[in-house]
C-alpha cells in the first residue's frame, strides 16, 4: 500500500515523482537538516538536496517547520529561487492531491517567502491563485481565497512593486466576487467578501493606471459587480466620470475595449489541471469520439453545485487563450465551437446564460483587426452557422443577443460595438472563416426582425430604433 | 509494453500495456472475492478487463491504467484481461490518452494455431465493438 505524509494517494495510485524525489531528498539528508547542523558549507549538489529536504520538512511537519525555515534563511545562496520554484511545481501538478497538513504549510510558507522577498515568489503567489476553483463553495476553496487574499493584503508594500501579480488578484478576485456574491452565505463566506471587496476596491483606486494593462476583461467582471453597493460609485467613475480619477492614463471606458486581455489572465480562472484537459480535448480527441471525454470532464469539473459558472471562464479560454494552430495539424480533431456547443447546455439559469454569451462575443464587440485576430471570434461564428440544420434556435439565440449587445451594450459607445460587430462579420468572411453571410441573413427559420436587423449591423448602418427582442439582456451596462 | 491490438490469449501473466478506463459494469460475488467487468481501450483497440477486489473502487472510467504481469484468458467463459494474482495495476493518470473502442479483443474468436498448438491465433470477429459495453459515438 502507498503512503505519503504528502499527497492524497490511493492503494493504486503509482508514485508521485515531486513526492519521491523531495522524500528521498529528506531522508537522504536528515543528518543535516536537524541539530546539531554541520558548519561546513554544502556543495552545490548537497545544496540543492537540502533545499528539497527543507521544502519537505517544512510540509510535512508543522511542529518544526520554523526550525527548519530558520535553517533554509542560515544557508540560502540563490535568493530562494530553488526552494521556491520547487514549491511552484508542487502546487501546479499536485496541489488538489496535497493533505491537510502539509496544504496549510504551504500557504504559511508562501507568507514567509513574500515577507523574504524571495526569488520567484510572483510566480508562486500566481500558481496559488490558480488553483482557486471557479464557483466552488467548498471550505478548501474559501479558506484558499481567505488564505491568498490576507497575504496579499498583509504585505501591501511588497505588492506595490509586483504588478503583474497586483493585477492578477485582483482579476482573480474580482470574478470570485460575482460568484461570491450570489450565493447568500455563512459568516466565513460574508468575511470573505469584504476582505474582498476591500482588497479590490483597493487596488482599483490606488493603482488604476496598473489596472488599464487588464484590457477589456477587466470591464466584462466589473459590470458584473455593478449590483454590489461598493462597487457602484467605482462603475459610475469608469464608465460615466473618468475625470474623476485625475489621470492623464485615463479618460474613456473605451481606452479598455480597445484593448485586447492579455491570455495570462485568463488562464487564472481555469485550474492548471482543467487546462490541461481542455487542451487534450481541442488538441487530441477526434471530433466523433469526445463524448466520453465530456462526461469525464463535465463529473471532474462541473459538478458541484455552482461550478457551472466556470464555463463563463472556460468559454473565454477556449475563444481567446486556446490558439487552435493544432487544429490545421490535426484537421479531425473535435473543433471549439462544438465543445461550445456542449458547454452551453449545461447553463440553466438566465443570468449564466446571458455571461457565456457575452464571453463568446465579447471579443466581436471591439474587433479591431490591427489588434484583435480572427480565430477569437471563430468560434461564435461557426456555432451560428452548423447549428443552423438541426438547432436553428441555438443560431437565433445567439444571434438575438449580438443585435441586443449593439444596441444596448454600451448606448453612448454604440458606434464602436457596431463598428466591432460589423468588422467581425465582414472579416470572418473575408479570412474565409465563412464562405458569406448568405446562411444567417437569408435563412428563413430565422426571424424576419432579426435579419433585417443583421442585414443593417452588416453594412455598418445601424438603425437606431431598439430591437424587438424577447430575451432579456442582462449583461447590459444599463441593467 | 504491447498495444492492445497485440494481445493474444496466452496462459501466462505478461503482459505489460497502458491503457485508459472507458466503463465499468456491477460487482458481482465470485467466491470470496468481488468482480467487475470494465472496458478498456488505447489507440489500438478495446478490450474487456476484469477488476478484482478493491481495484473496482480504485478506478474510475477516465483513469490511466497501467499493467504489469497481467494475463489474457478465459475466466468463467469470458476472455478478459486481468492482472491476476501475479500482475499489478495502477493509476498512473486520467483523462489525457486516446483510444478506440473497435475492434475488441474480447470479441474475437480465437482458435488454436496449427502450426503451433500453444500459440492462438484470429479466426473471426464476433462483434466489432464491445456486446457488453457499447460504444458511445
Amino acid at each position: 500500500m502507498n503512503t505519503s505524509t504528502l499527497l492524497r494517494v490511493g492503494d493504486h495510485d503509482a508514485e508521485n515523482p515531486i513526492d519521491s524525489n523531495l522524500r528521498l531528498a529528506f531522508s537522504s539528508m536528515k543528518d543535516h537538516h536537524k541539530p546539531p547542523y554541520p558548519l561546513a558549507v554544502p556543495s552545490p549538489s548537497e545544496y540543492s538536496q537540502l533545499t528539497r529536504a527543507l521544502v519537505y520538512g517544512i510540509l510535512t511537519e508543522p511542529h518544526l517547520a520554523n526550525t527548519h525555515l530558520t535553517y533554509l534563511h542560515a544557508i540560502v545562496t540563490d535568493g530562494y529561487s530553488l526552494f521556491t520554484s520547487t514549491l511552484v511545481s508542487l502546487s501546479n501538478e499536485s496541489y488538489p492531491k496535497l493533505l491537510e497538513t502539509p496544504r496549510s504549510q504551504l500557504l504559511w510558507v508562501s507568507s514567509k517567502l513574500v515577507q523574504v522577498e524571495a526569488v520567484n515568489v510572483q510566480e508562486l503567489i500566481i500558481a496559488l491563485l490558480r488553483q482557486i476553483k471557479g464557483g466552488n463553495f467548498s471550505d478548501t476553496n474559501l479558506w484558499l481565497c481567505s488564505e491568498i487574499i490576507t497575504i496579499l493584503s498583509n504585505n501591501w508594500a511588497w505588492l506595490l512593486d509586483e504588478p503583474l501579480v497586483m493585477t492578477s488578484a485582483l482579476f482573480v478576485f474580482l470574478r470570485l466576487l460575482s460568484d461570491h456574491y450570489r450565493m447568500s452565505g455563512s459568516e466565513a463566506l460574508d468575511k470573505l467578501k469584504r476582505i474582498e471587496v476591500a482588497f479590490t476596491i483597493r487596488v482599483l483606486s490606488d493603482c488604476f493606471p496598473l489596472c488599464l494593462c487588464i484590457g477589456r476583461d477587466l470591464i466584462r467582471l466589473l459590470q458584473d459587480l455593478v449590483n454590489v453597493p461598493e462597487f457602484k460609485d467605482m462603475w459610475l467613475k469608469v464608465l460615466f466620470d473618468p475625470g474623476k480619477f485625475e489621470l492623464s492614463e485615463f479618460r474613456d471606458i473605451s481606452q479598455f475595449y480597445k484593448r485586447t486581455t492579455p491570455s495570462h489572465y485568463l488562464l487564472l480562472r481555469i485550474t492548471p489541471e482543467m487546462e490541461a484537459h481542455l487542451r487534450f480535448l481541442l488538441n487530441r480527441v477526434k471530433w466523433g469520439y469526445e463524448k466520453r471525454y465530456q462526461v469525464w470532464f463535465s463529473k471532474k469539473h462541473l459538478c458541484s453545485p455552482g461550478s457551472e459558472t466556470s464555463i463563463i471562464d472556460i468559454v473565454r479560454f477556449i475563444c481567446y487563450a486556446h490558439q487552435p494552430s493544432n487544429e490545421i495539424i490535426h484537421p479531425n480533431v473535435t473543433p471549439r465551437w462544438a465543445i461550445i456547443s456542449w458547454l452551453l447546455k449545461f447553463c440553466r439559469k438566465n443570468y449564466l446564460v446571458a455571461n457565456v454569451k457575452l464571453a463568446l462575443f465579447y471579443d466581436w464587440l471591439f474587433f479591431d483587426e490591427n489588434v484583435d485576430s480572427i480565430p477569437n471570434i471563430e468560434p461564435a461564428m461557426l456555432l451560428m452557422v452548423n447549428s443552423i440544420d438541426q438547432h436553428v434556435e441555438v443560431t437565433n439565440n445567439l444571434l438575438e443577443f449580438l443585435l441586443v449587445l449593439v444596441d444596448n451594450y454600451d448606448v453612448k459607445r454604440k458606434d464602436i460595438i457596431a463598428k466591432g460587430v460589423s468588422t467581425s462579420f465582414s472579416m470572418l468572411v473575408r479570412k474565409k472563416v465563412v464562405h458569406s453571410l448568405e446562411s444567417l441573413s437569408s435563412c428563413n427559420f430565422l426571424s424576419p426582425v432579426l435579419r433585417e436587423k443583421l442585414s443593417s449591423v452588416i453594412l455598418g448602418a445601424v438603425k437606431k430604433s431598439p430591437m424587438v427582442c424577447t430575451n432579456q439582456v442582462e449583461t447590459s451596462h444599463e441593467s | 509494453m504491447v498495444l492492445l491490438k497485440d494481445i493474444v490469449p496466452t496462459p501466462t501473466n505478461t503482459i505489460d500495456a497502458r491503457f485508459i478506463l472507458l466503463d465499468k459494469g456491477d460487482v458481482v460475488q465470485d467466491g470470496n472475492a468481488t468482480i467487475s467487468m470494465a472496458l478498456v481501450a488505447d489507440e489500438t483497440a478495446s478490450v474487456h478487463f476484469q477488476l478484482w477486489g478493491d481495484e473496482y473502487q480504485a478506478f474510475e472510467p477516465g483513469d490511466i491504467i497501467c499493467l504489469t504481469g497481467g494475463i489474457f484468458s478465459y475466466h468463467k467463459g469470458n476472455l478478459v484481461l486481468r492482472a491476476g494474482k501475479k500482475g499489478k495495476v495502477e493509476k498512473v493518470g486520467e483523462f489525457e490518452m486516446v483510444f478506440v473502442e473497435s475492434p475488441n479483443m474480447s470479441e474475437i474468436k480465437w482458435v488454436r494455431d496449427p502450426n503451433n498448438s500453444k500459440a492462438f491465433i484470429q479466426e473471426s470477429i464476433i462483434s466489432p465493438h464491445s456486446r457488453i459495453f457499447l460504444p458511445s459515438s
